[in-house]
């Protein structure tokens, strides 16, 4: 499946691909505009990974700071967008392994993880929602970090499984696995009772 | 209600809700969960809650009021003046 957000390299809108060889050539500017596309949907990532704005700020600057400094070997195999997205899953898994060798308290508390709303749903319909959104950031900040990328590339971005095994940087085989245990782990967090009110 | 004798299809299909859902089973493997959740109770609602969680985060994702941050970036500018 083709991902929403980006055709291959191969395939880009001459903008794009002219963006794409003006940043390789070193020019800032064309890199900003190329990468400002995705910089919304890649924070919104980060603060799903990582449950915290202030981290999630300094690990969206590492980011671009990476993808601008490796632009150069960006060769096209994926989409710009798939590449950014991998460079942004590894960056929040290093600083997840730094958070975990910091002395004990200071780690993930649930409350930090709450999702934002879409913004498209209207006010009652956001309380409606909250307290399953509340039980889903606390399970999902209970999950080890490879099984809480699995679960918020494939269920919550949306991706699909080749493209979030790419980002995530496994095999498909191995990806599912983690998806797997990921759900389980999050019905198990949340309860039957609470998921069945989702209506879904 | 767990069927006598299913013990293993049970546990089997409690593992397996995910992969149910995900659309991963090979026919024979479906079936048999099929064959199973249509006597257990359990597994009918482990299969509405999963399709129920798949929904729930699904439905966080899409277009959100959050936006990057204006200092996303400094630190390209930064090495980009160096």
């Amino acid at each position: 499946m083709r991902s929403p957000d980006g055709p291959r390299a191969a395939d880009l809108p001459e903008t794009e691909a002219s963006l794409l060889a003006r940043a390789q050539a070193g020019d800032v500017a064309a890199f900003e505009r190329l990468s400002s596309a995705y910089a919304d949907r890649l924070f919104m990532l980060l603060l799903r990974l990582l449950g915290d704005r202030a981290e999630a700020e300094d690990v969206a600057q590492e980011v671009m700071l990476r993808a601008w400094r490796g632009i150069t070997r960006f060769r096209g195999q994926s989409s710009y967008f798939t590449w950014l997205y991998r460079i942004a899953v590894n960056e929040a898994n290093r600083a997840l392994e730094k958070r975990a060798r910091r002395p004990a308290g200071v780690t993930l508390g649930p409350d930090e993880l709450q999702l934002p709303a879409p913004a498209a749903l209207d006010p009652s319909r956001q309380a409606e929602n909250s307290e399953l959104r509340r039980a889903l950031g606390r399970a999902l900040a209970d999950l080890p970090p490879p099984l809480r990328t699995a679960l918020v590339l494939r269920d919550v971005e949306g991706l699909s499984t080749q493209e979030a095994a790419e980002i995530a940087g496994v095999g498909e085989a191995a990806f599912k696995s983690r998806l797997h245990q990921a759900r389980l782990r999050v019905r198990a967090a949340i309860g039957d009772e609470a998921l069945a009110s989702t209506g879904g | 209600m767990r069927v006598p004798g299913r013990t293993d299809d049970h546990e089997w299909s409690q593992q397996h809700l995910s992969h149910y859902v995900e659309g991963d089973l090979i026919p024979r493997a479906r079936r048999r969960l099929d064959r199973h959740a249509r006597d257990c109770a359990d597994c009918a609602r482990g299969i509405r809650a999963m399709r129920a969680l798949v929904y729930a985060a699904r439905r966080l994702g899409g277009p959100v009021g959050v936006r990057a941050p204006e200092t996303i970036f400094d630190r390209v500018r930064s090495a980009g003046a160096g």
